[in-house]
């Protein structure tokens, strides 16, 4: 509170400071001029109040009232995109904001401002605003090491976007050494390569050490580790690939993601360490990963039970692929439109910029329902203004989320796709097994020993009750039931 | 006739449990290295001594125990003293029928050593925010006890609870049964909540 309070202060002193507010000025001003300071303060004076509903009309009444070149033109901006963030109108406040970035009437407006947008970023918002339209465009040499970083590696991520690395390489190499910045955009480029097939033979080392960088989030760190996981299983270093997965930390509790499950689930299965990748298959039938789609999941199970000769469950479990996507995948092959699809449709909005996009059509359905509860106190003409800017944001933020839904849905129905083919070659095969004749003399393969209880373990029994601590730690047992041909 | 119908209402089931094992045969179990491991423990505690109708004790224990396994260990050494309170029967026995204080039997302290076998180890979820793990435990051993009177040997029983809060720190709650032998052999129970903290790792 306190901190509040003094934040509070030191942004009045500023902003007073700034606006060349005083009373011998006020001398010499206009009457009209007068009326507009004291309206401005007046608006301040709420603010600081904690009154943002009444300070944001009288905001953008001085702004409508005065021109652009007026002193105070640009924090009168400023602290109408503060109002509308503090009431939770958080586009309308970045759409402000990055209009005192564009105009650059204000220069210190200007530095507080790109510093909002910068927090903003770490929210549902409008990509194509913030780091395309403002951060991309920043002449860089006015701006506080900071923020200078943060629009460095924007712009250098914008250029890796539109594929010019070289360009992307100017900008990060002007990243000072010590911060986060300099660490992500390590890790964006090292990723950018990897998508692009440009696989180099260090990279695996560049990812392990920024595995181990405190700089970069737990969430960053993890990605690098099941980058160095992924890369190690590519070159087939099996050994190597599960102690990477191994080392991703999850926050006490988490339940994880159910990616890192799957792929240690298959890791485990290329070492032959059969019974424990079922316990991670156990892990991803819990009710956290439910509405995950993981096609491959239900293979590696029925390759599983194959491998021990339970061929009648293998193929239950094959199936079971082909029954619960029956809806997809009948849509798929008659060609409907794949958006009607919810269960593929959830698939293509859980990751990569489908989701973020998603994330802030969400924000901005949820915003706009906010902003009809300020239709009488915002008065007629910054409510009707807001409305103007969320309908064309949403318009074009939901033109964009269909074009990236369409993009990952086609990807999505592509893999439910192979696994079922693959789902079906499995059924082949356990099929041809299944009756197979069993040769005269053939024994029983002795069963693996089952792996005895260390002293300092202990065993909690599964009976279909999911604890996010043991998520990591089922192991499954069953005796193979393979016939040895040829046994003396 | 009746081991048909026995027969005919068994059928049902065991049908199902091979149905349930064929469609999804195996067992699966959460294997985990236990989280707390107990090894060097000195443990304070505080607790009563309830069941005398004469006096209630107050009592403050030190103790001392080793862990040689997760299950096993040996309380070595555990010091009690009893502050007593006279209760109100007491006061009026003496008061209204002349009853001589040393008439009453009090414990003033006692000291004695157990060995602690702890069977269940579990966990439980609190509010479903975060996993607690608990174990409890079966005491068994001797005391001297100091009456007001005498020395007296006793055989101690005992239950226990044990919460553990940390690597170092665990809270534990003992009742336990002292039983006096004497010629006429009477029960010293205690109720201790007891702080235990443990240096090193079974490990």
């Amino acid at each position: 509170m306190i901190f509040r309070n003094w934040r509070a202060l030191l942004l009045a002193t500023s902003a007073l400071v700034a606006c060349g507010k005083g009373a011998s000025n006020q001398v010499a001003m206009s009457p009209a001029k007068r009326a507009e300071v004291k309206a401005f303060d007046e608006a301040l004076d709420d603010y600081f109040s904690g009154n943002p509903k009444n300070a944001a009309p009288k905001l953008y009444a001085f702004l409508e009232s005065s021109p652009s070149t007026d002193e105070n033109y640009g924090w009168a901006q400023f602290f109408l995109a503060k109002s509308l963030i503090d009431l939770r109108l958080r586009h309308a406040g970045n759409v402000f904001l990055a209009r005192i970035a564009h105009e650059r009437g204000n220069p210190a407006a200007l530095i507080r401002a790109l510093e909002e947008l910068q927090t903003a970023t770490e929210r549902p918002h409008d990509e194509q605003l913030i780091e395309e339209q403002v951060f991309s465009s920043l002449d860089l040499g006015f701006l506080p090491d900071e923020t200078a970083a943060f629009a460095h590696y924007q712009q250098g991520l914008q250029d890796l976007r539109n594929g010019n690395e070289r360009w992307a390489q100017t900008h990060f190499s002007k990243l000072p050494e010590n911060t986060p910045e300099a660490s992500r955009a390590k890790f964006t480029l090292l990723v950018t390569r990897l998508r692009d097939g440009k696989a180099t033979e260090d990279m695996e080392e560049q990812f392990l050490h920024l595995s181990q960088d405190k700089k970069l989030t737990q969430e960053t760190r993890n990605e690098a580790m099941l980058a160095v996981a992924r890369l190690r299983y590519e070159q087939h270093h099996y050994d190597d690939a599960l102690q990477a997965y191994e080392k991703v930390q999850l926050p006490p509790l988490d339940p994880g993601r159910a990616t890192l499950y799957l792929e240690e689930a298959w890791t485990r299965y290329q070492l032959g360490q059969i019974h424990q990748a079922m316990g991670l298959l156990t892990t991803l039938d819990a009710p956290s990963f439910r509405e995950e789609f993981l096609p491959d999941k239900y293979l590696l199970r029925a390759m599983i039970y194959r491998d021990l000769c339970h061929y009648l469950p293998a193929k239950r479990a094959a199936k079971e692929l082909t029954r619960r996507f029956a809806d997809s995948l009948e849509s798929i092959r008659e060609r409907e439109e794949l958006t009607r699809d919810l269960r593929l449709k959830r698939a293509a909005n859980a990751h990569g910029a489908t989701k973020r996009a998603a994330r802030f059509l969400g924000s901005l359905n949820l915003e706009m329902e906010r902003l009809g509860k300020y239709s009488g106190s915002f008065g007629s003409r910054l409510f009707s203004q807001l409305t103007k800017v969320y309908d064309l944001s949403h318009a074009e933020a939901s033109r964009l989320y269909d074009e990236r839904l369409q993009e990952a849905l086609r990807a999505e129905a592509d893999k439910l796709l192979h696994a079922a083919e693959q789902v079906r070659l499995m059924e082949y095969e356990v099929g041809l097994k299944l009756y197979e004749r069993v040769k005269k003399g053939s024994k029983l393969v002795l069963p693996e020993e089952e792996k005895a209880l260390l002293s300092e373990e202990v065993a909690y029994r599964f009976e279909g009750e999911y604890w996010n601590d043991e998520l990591r730690d089922y192991r499954f047992s069953l005796k193979s039931r393979c016939i040895e041909e040829n046994a003396p | 006739m009746r081991t048909l119908l026995l027969t005919l209402s068994i059928l049902p089931s065991l049908a199902l449990a091979q149905t349930e094992e064929l469609e999804n045969p195996g067992t699966i179990a959460a294997v985990q290295e236990r989280q707390y491991r107990m090894h060097n423990e000195l443990s304070f505690g505080v607790g009563v001594l309830p069941i005398d109708a004469f006096y209630k004790g107050l009592l403050a224990q030190v103790a001392y125990t080793y862990h040689f396994s997760d299950s096993f260990a040996w309380q070595i050494g555990r010091a009690a003293y009893s502050k007593n309170v006279d209760t109100g029967l007491r006061t009026q026995l003496q008061r209204d029928f002349g009853v001589l204080p040393t008439a009453f039997d009090q414990v003033e302290w006692m000291v004695g050593s157990d060995v602690m076998w702890s069977p269940f180890y579990g966990k439980s979820s609190f509010l479903n925010r975060s996993v607690s793990h608990f174990e409890i435990y079966l005491l068994g051993g001797g005391s001297i006890i100091k009456l007001t009177s005498a020395f007296r040997p006793a055989a101690n029983v005992g239950l226990g609870a044990r919460l553990y809060t940390g690597e170092h720190l665990s809270f534990r709650l003992d009742i336990t049964d002292n039983v006096v032998i004497v010629s006429h052999p009477f029960n010293v129970p205690t109720i201790q909540l007891s702080m235990g903290l443990n240096f090193g790792s079974a490990e």
